[in-house]
């Protein structure tokens, strides 16, 4: 991330040119696809505009307090925020876990890595639509394999109570992401020179101490480019909870992306509103990741 | 050492948990072809449900192609984007580069659903809406964070003499680039195409929202219609059956691409 | 007051950030205005067949029936419609994508929860001259058309209907010795029976099965025994939900004993709807209020008897539900996309495609086709829409305050059935609330 060094030899003005015509291409996307997109988002989010009946001029700043007024909405931050935490930190422990498991070449542990890596072929939408088949009391295996072994009597509730249906989704997202964010944790591993270990051990660390004095150190951007990345999809979930849950039961596992769908398209159909949700999405994550990236820096240094 | 004592609850652990995460592809690989009320395949095992998925609306070759189409184009266009935009943003100093590499990052900070209508009217705007052009497009940018990020740390990691050399040789940049760099990036550009195309492949609610031409959907709007049946009921056969044809060639395009995909990660500078 | 449609299309190709962002808003700002009806009356009343391509959207759990008329219309006339399926889930987002830039095809359906909404917000065409001219106009299903009706104005015809109907499972009746050839007539008879087949103690077989956790579900299975009691459910501008009155609380507590007394399928409670159907094709539920389309699939696993669904001390009600179909907003073919609408009522398409085709017609003169006299059951479904307590319930927000997950209505009936009751008027005060916006 970030690593800039200064050219060497001063070409100057026609390198600065060049470096322009390269980033050409990205430059027209982003403006194109998403500035402008954007913008309008941020005039419908100031505008009173229907998902039907279109603009119908200047509202500001009625969508945000209807936004923040909304019944649903603390509820849907507290839920988005505790599914993150719960998300992210289950899954960078299982990714370094697994990580750490698959770390030496062998048949074996090439077998194993591409177990875990291949969920990661699926579309979350696949993903999560073949763990509402699993999870299903009338087609699904658990319930029967867990009544065979005499765990369970009834049918099991996966996505019954708040708990289960949170933590029901928490398996889907380790199963589906476990493997791309192993394979980021296990390159950083494999960074480490053998001669740190060796040196440690020569000292008489033990292999806790290695792991907290050494490894974590030593693989600490990657970390926490796995955090980064696992805590913006965590805050932005959205097709694991519309296919698994729609946000129930009695409305306990809704996210904030979830409100956003349905103040658009699920019975409000208001842009504006859910303009400004995303408006104030959008700056959260910002705020939070350039918090991160600081953060990032500062122990870098 | 004693080997063996020691390793075999390894083998146990390590065993069971390559089980956990293969079992729910078995089981929907198998459950598509057994007999489940409410779906094609009610009595005995069989196809039922994949010659629903085959016959639905304008045969599945249609739609198989559409989506060829839309991921093929998707991968073009992100490999060359990102490839350009990469080079210059781990070689170059330019005015804005970091606002543009910023902005670039935040496209992954914005909810989808909330850029579909804007860029639905702008695609209209632009001739290109209900077209799989135009749906690449946009399934392209929302690649840009991923793949100019990974093609970004691949130039980093590429030594600067190699570059430097070729300069010297009398190339300019964009020849250095074409002869010398793509060979050095490509574990990179492999992880950026590989990606750019699981997710063209997969994606659901663009194509659903952008393409309004039945002809012209691709794959996973045709599962997504046989899935849902009268009043809300699922049809599960035809869910795990349309898993299964959406995951199949995915999978196999990953266990071929592994090694250089892996590859792809090692060669970045994200070594800790 | 209808909706944006970009007037100038590629005029210039946008230059820079700002003039694409003007270009936008200006393409967005720049509304249509109310499109007179006469194109829709040009071609008469049975518009024109002049070898015209049409548009039509539907969703995805009409598709045989869409398919079917589709077919017909297009092997017997010069215009052709292309189809597009959309899945159910998906289906307001895709509108109003469309909707918002000009981009509706010639003609789109709704299910009728919708409709209000949409014939308010000027997505379709006014046709209420041209219904009135149609010679069975009287005859039409009159709940899709009430549904789709804004201001005095009629802007949809019924497409493919679906209502809900008693059905038992008669082999689960004669082993509990009941009478395998009577459903319940009454509310009382129903929880009776429900929990004869209970007390079988079969395993897996439960006397019935709800959506306990699906809005539309209740909304499609519970308002008719409330209609059938002769009370309402909606004022009559869908603004006040009278989902707190004496017959709705008989209803609560008939759900509510079930449950209690283990007559209902512990997995009702969390039932989304994705399965609610399930069990009894699988022939585990006794009897239960289930969509009469799903006859024939019922048919294939399950010897089952139907009647309408009961009030608490009789009389007959389903809820009319399914799909209206109108000619869009953005429609340049008004009158050829008319001529599919008056073949789609004519007794051509209703007994010939949909009745062969096992489905429910749109006109009660033809209820008792020649396809349906070989199944009395057909005939019980096809009468019932035309029982003066049948009904389509209309409301501008129906959606979200029943049918969306987590609205109001689910909360108000999962209290009363799963706990024990509590907090009726405050769970219909959080109904009327979305209902008067």
């Amino acid at each position: 991330m970030g690593r800039q060094r200064r050219h060497p030899g001063g070409l100057g003005r026609r390198r600065r040119l060049a470096g322009w015509v390269y980033a050409t291409p990205t430059a027209a996307f982003v403006l194109l696809f998403f500035v402008v997109p954007l913008l309008l988002v941020t005039q419908m989010s100031v505008s009173d505009w229907g998902l039907f009946n279109g603009d119908q001029g200047l509202n500001a700043p009625h969508n945000f307090t209807a936004a923040v007024d909304q019944d649903l909405f603390w509820p849907a931050v507290r839920f988005t925020v505790e599914y993150t935490v719960v998300t992210t930190a289950i899954l960078v422990g299982c990714a370094l876990g697994l990580a750490m498991l698959v770390q030496e070449s062998t048949r074996w542990t090439g077998f194993l890595r591409t177990a875990v890596l291949v969920p990661s072929a699926l579309g979350l939408a696949s993903a999560s639509l073949l763990f509402y088949a699993l999870y299903s009391p009338g087609s699904g295996p658990f319930g029967q394999i867990m009544q065979h072994l005499g765990i369970s009597s009834g049918p099991v509730e996966f996505l019954g109570t708040p708990g289960h249906a949170l933590w029901s989704t928490v398996a889907l997202i380790v199963w589906r992401y476990a493997g791309f964010y192993m394979l980021l944790l296990l390159v950083a591993l494999q960074g480490i020179p053998a001669e740190v270990y060796e040196a440690a051990e020569v000292d008489g660390a033990g292999r806790w101490q290695r792991f907290v004095h050494i490894t974590v150190p030593l693989i600490r951007p990657s970390l926490a480019l796995c955090t980064i990345l696992c805590v913006t999809g965590s805050l932005l979930a959205f097709d694991q909870f519309y296919i698994l849950t729609k946000g129930g039961p009695d409305n306990s596992t809704l996210t904030i992306v979830q409100l956003i769908y349905n103040a658009a398209f699920a019975g409000r159909d208001d842009l504006g509103l859910a303009a400004a949700l995303s408006i104030i999405v959008l700056a959260a994550l910002l705020v939070l990741n350039i918090g991160q990236f600081r953060w990032l820096r500062g122990k870098e240094n | 050492m004693p080997k063996l004592a020691l390793r075999t609850p390894y083998y146990v652990l390590t065993g069971g948990l390559a089980v956990i995460f293969l079992f729910p592809l078995f089981w929907a690989g198998l459950r598509s072809v057994s007999p489940q009320a409410g779906t094609a395949q009610v009595h005995g095992w069989g196809l039922g449900n994949y010659q629903t998925l085959a016959h639905y609306q304008s045969g599945i070759w249609q739609y198989v192609l559409n989506s060829c189409i839309v991921s093929g184009l998707t991968v073009v266009f992100t490999l060359a984007v990102s490839l350009l935009g990469g080079y210059a943003f781990a070689r170059f100093a330019f005015p804005g580069k970091n606002l543009l590499f910023m902005l670039t990052l935040a496209i992954l900070m914005v909810p989808y659903a909330t850029l579909l209508i804007p860029l639905y009217v702008l695609l209209d705007r632009l001739g290109l809406q209900n077209s799989l052009v135009g749906l690449s497009l946009v399934l392209t940018m929302f690649q840009l964070p991923f793949a100019t990020f990974m093609m970004r740390i691949s130039f980093e990691a590429v030594p600067r003499e190699l570059e430097e050399a070729a300069l010297v040789d009398g190339c300019g940049t964009l020849r250095a680039l074409l002869l010398v760099l793509v060979r050095a990036v490509q574990p990179g550009l492999v992880t950026v195409g590989l990606f750019a195309f699981l997710a063209a492949w997969n994606d659901f609610i663009t194509p659903l929202v952008l393409i309004s031409d039945s002809s012209k959907l691709p794959l996973p709007v045709a599962i997504a219609n046989l899935r849902a049946q009268v009043m809300g009921v699922i049809d599960y056969g035809a869910t795990e059956a349309g898993v299964v044809v959406l995951a199949l060639p995915c999978i196999v395009l990953f266990i071929l691409l592994q090694r250089q995909y892996v590859r792809g990660f090692m060669s970045g500078a994200l070594k800790g | 007051m209808i909706g944006i449609r970009p007037t100038r299309r590629h005029r210039r190709r946008p230059l820079t950030v700002l003039a694409a962002v003007v270009a936008l808003t200006a393409a967005a700002c720049s509304s249509g205005g109310g499109k007179s009806n006469q194109s829709v009356a040009q071609g008469g009343i049975n518009g024109l067949d002049d070898g015209t391509t049409l548009t039509l959207w539907t969703r995805a759990p009409l598709e045989l029936q869409a398919n079917l008329l589709v077919k017909a219309y297009n092997a017997s006339h010069k215009n052709q419609v292309k189809l597009t399926i959309v899945p159910n889930d998906d289906y307001v987002t895709k509108v109003g994508a469309a909707a918002g830039s000009g981009g509706l095809p010639d003609l789109f359906a709704s299910d009728v929860v919708y409709a209000a909404n949409w014939s308010k917000a000027g997505l379709w065409q006014d046709i209420t001259g041209q219904i009135s001219k149609l010679p069975y106009a009287a005859s039409i299903d009159k709940g899709p058309i009430e549904a789709g009706t804004y201001n005095g104005k009629e802007y949809v015809l019924p497409f493919v209907m679906d209502l809900s109907v008693m059905m038992w499972n008669k082999t689960l009746y004669k082993e509990a010795g009941l009478d395998p050839n009577q459903g319940p007539t009454t509310l009382a008879d129903f929880v009776t029976q429900a929990k004869a087949i209970a007390a079988l103690h079969k395993p897996g077989v439960y006397g019935t099965y709800f959506g306990g956790n699906c809005g539309g579900c209740a909304v499609f299975t519970w308002f008719p025994m409330i209609w059938a009691s002769g009370q309402n459910v909606l004022n009559a501008d869908g603004t006040k939900s009278l989902l707190d009155s004496g017959t709705a609380k008989q209803v609560y507590a008939a759900w509510r004993d079930l449950w209690t007394s283990g007559a209902v399928d512990p997995a009702s409670k969390d039932e989304t709807g994705a399965t609610w159907v399930g069990p009894f094709q699988q022939g585990d539920i006794g009897v239960m209020p289930y969509p009469a389309s799903l006859l024939p699939t019922v048919e294939k696993t399950v010897d089952a008897g139907v009647a309408p669904i009961p009030g608490v001390t009789g009389g007959e009600s389903t809820f009319m539900g399914g799909d209206g179909i109108g000619v869009s907003k953005d429609s340049k073919h008004e009158a050829e996309a008319w001529n599919f609408l008056a073949w789609l009522l004519s007794s051509d398409a209703q007994v010939n495609v949909l009745a062969a085709n096992q489905s429910i017609v749109s006109r009660s003169d033809l209820a008792d086709n020649k396809y349906a006299a070989a199944d009395p059951r057909v005939v019980t479904i096809n009468k019932v829409a035309a029982s003066p307590d049948s009904k389509t319930p209309i409301a501008v927000d129906f959606q979200q305050a029943f049918n969306a997950a987590g609205s109001p209505w689910v909360t108000l009936f999962r209290d009363q059935v799963f706990n024990g009751g509590a907090n009726l008027e405050q769970d219909n005060s959080a109904v009327n609330s979305v209902l008067s916006q």
